[in-house]
């Protein structure tokens, strides 16, 4: 469980993080959302206790992260992929991290073995990782002391297909052994496709804090319908006019309607009797539903700042 | 992998037991970087040729006809503390790059989260460092000792008390300039300009105010780092004891850890 408490960070007159309350349970997928400079990254480091909160608190299962003694054992992070020193190799990197928390050295090949890093890559120099070796070490790491909450930043950056399927697969996994699984991306799409709950977040401001299905749901939807008869299709067309739904005719053969759902569309061409091709939902995707949320907090902050914006 | 009973079943540990750990980890850390090695091998060739020389130079001054350079017998312990002057950039830079490499390279992040108490943090590397340029200054004092005895020919003595008892100050004030150094790493968290304030700290400014014959700025030189440990080296009984000498750089160590961790806490990482 992850507890945050009007969380607040300036730079300045910079308000990066601005009174962010927000409580991440265990058992699923926490997306945290946001365009990139949102403060995803300062939330995150504040919880771990590398950044000072201006105001508030950030509480890991009621306690301050500095106030851990073997926090490996609490809270696992991936924040940086690229904080590994130049010269040494993964596994002393791992080997330091466990050793720092009373870790035994064969839990560092145990995870090493997860995130599938053999020897030979192990034993190479940070300098020469790619970007998804080192988000593969930044997970072991995270790892390393089998913690009940884990944290990544961007995890799935510089990833390749087969990469981004097994972080997908483990923190679903994770979450299903009852764990609190808290991940940042700026990919709508992948959020889409691991998150159960999602934290939205645009100019350091808390946007949505909800199931991703409410998010989803709480945006336009629009049907879309074709027949093969026009006639049938225009007298659809009036009577769902006439249901207070907003028909839009995209050809002869098809409309696209909002404010209403697949079920009564289809209900009342049973009703009809006019024969349909399709009837489908044109699903908001979960970039929609963002878009309509950043843009409100954009225009709010657009306001006030001014021309000192970029 | 098992599910969240970890936090709920183990006890936290105690101080110590996180203490350990982090030492374990500095310890860790600190050799498996090249640099480490490279750096012990810049420090033992310096001090090998250092020693060498100042040993020539004073085999010379003994032998050239003004019979006003001559220093008569000298032991090799007293020319391998000469060379520590330049010996010792070698040793505190292992202090040195103990913080600043990990602000250079953001591994300060990992290292604070393992060990989120800044002064842990601090106190850990302040043991690794300490412990291994004291020991690497033993092993610095020998080279020094065995280069510059044989050097000094019939001008030099070398006798064992003597000489094991400068090899141990040597490794002491070398154990206290890595932590001075340290200290002040953490506290301005670049390698360079770290380096730039312990040669002026060192060297620089006591030189200069020990250049123009002026009471006061000459005591106010005697309070440095470098002068104190040069005191505390020669055993020295002007202008205080060899053991003043010793605490006053202890102090300046002491005060340079407590500098590091107020920054430490007080800064993002």
């Amino acid at each position: 469980m992850i507890t945050l408490r009007g969380l607040t960070k300036r730079f300045g007159a910079t308000v990066a993080v601005d009174a962010l309350t927000v409580d991440v349970a265990p058992g699923r997928v926490t997306g945290f959302l946001g365009p990139n400079g949102a403060g995803k990254s300062t939330s995150m480091r504040m919880i771990l206790g590398l950044d000072r909160p201006t105001a508030g608190q950030a509480l890991i299962g009621g306690r301050a992260y500095r106030e851990l003694r073997r926090p490996l054992h609490e809270v696992g992070a991936l924040l940086d992929a690229r904080a590994v020193h130049p010269a040494r190799a993964g596994r002393a990197h791992l080997l330091a991290m466990a050793r720092s928390n009373g870790i035994p050295a064969r839990r560092v090949d145990e995870v090493l073995d997860t995130v599938g890093l053999d020897g030979r890559a192990a034993a190479k120099p940070g300098r020469t990782l790619s970007l998804g070796m080192g988000q593969r070490l930044g997970i072991a790491g995270a790892l390393l002391g089998d913690p009940p909450v884990l944290m990544f930043d961007e995890p799935v950056n510089g990833l390749d297909p087969d990469g981004v399927r097994w972080v997908r697969q483990l923190m679903r996994s994770l979450a299903d052994q009852g764990r609190t699984v808290f991940v940042s991306s700026h990919l709508m799409s992948e959020m889409q496709l691991t998150a159960d709950q999602l934290v939205v977040i645009g100019r350091g401001r808390l946007l949505a804090d909800a199931p991703i299905d409410d998010v989803i749901a709480g945006s336009t939807v629009a049907v879309r319908v074709r027949s093969p008869h026009p006639d049938g299709l225009a007298t659809l067309a009036t009577r769902l006019a006439a249901n207070g739904a907003t028909v839009e005719s995209v050809g002869p053969d098809e409309l696209t309607v909002t404010g209403t759902t697949v079920d009564r569309v289809g209900d009342l061409a049973y009703e009809l009797g006019v024969r349909l091709h399709e009837l489908s939902p044109h699903s908001a995707s979960l970039e929609q539903a963002f878009m309509e949320l950043t843009a409100d907090s954009v225009e709010y902050a657009g306001g006030p700042t001014g021309s000192g914006a970029r | 992998m098992s599910t969240r009973t970890i936090p709920d079943t183990r006890p936290a540990p105690a101080a110590p037991a996180a203490l350990r750990g982090a030492v374990a980890a500095e310890w860790t850390k600190l050799f498996s970087v090249r640099t480490t090695w490279w750096t012990a091998l810049a420090g033992l060739l310096v001090m090998a040729a250092s020693a060498g020389q100042l040993a020539i130079y004073a085999a010379n001054d003994n032998t050239n006809d003004d019979p006003a350079d001559d220093r008569g017998i000298l032991t090799a312990g007293s020319v391998m503390i000469g060379s520590v002057e330049l010996t010792q950039y070698a040793v505190l830079a292992l202090g040195l790059l103990a913080i600043t490499a990990e602000f250079t390279s953001g591994t300060i992040r990992t290292t604070l989260q393992c060990t989120p108490s800044r002064g842990r943090v601090l106190l850990a590397k302040a043991v690794v460092a300490g412990t291994v340029t004291f020991a690497f200054g033993l092993l610095l004092g020998g080279v020094g000792a065995l280069v510059a005895r044989p050097v000094l020919g019939e001008w030099g003595r070398a006798p064992a008390a003597g000489t094991i008892g400068d090899i141990a100050a040597v490794a002491t004030y070398l154990a206290l300039v890595g932590v001075l150094a340290l200290g002040l790493g953490a506290a301005l968290r670049s390698a360079v300009l770290t380096l730039t304030v312990l040669f002026a700290t060192l060297m620089i400014v006591p030189l200069s105010l020990q250049e123009p014959d002026i009471a006061v700025l000459n005591r106010i030189a005697d309070v440095f780092p470098g002068v104190a440990g040069a005191h505390f080296l020669a055993g020295d009984t002007e202008p205080y004891p060899g053991a003043v000498g010793l605490l006053l750089l202890a102090g300046w160590a002491g005060a340079a850890l407590l500098l590091g961790r107020a920054a430490l806490r007080r800064r993002d990482a």
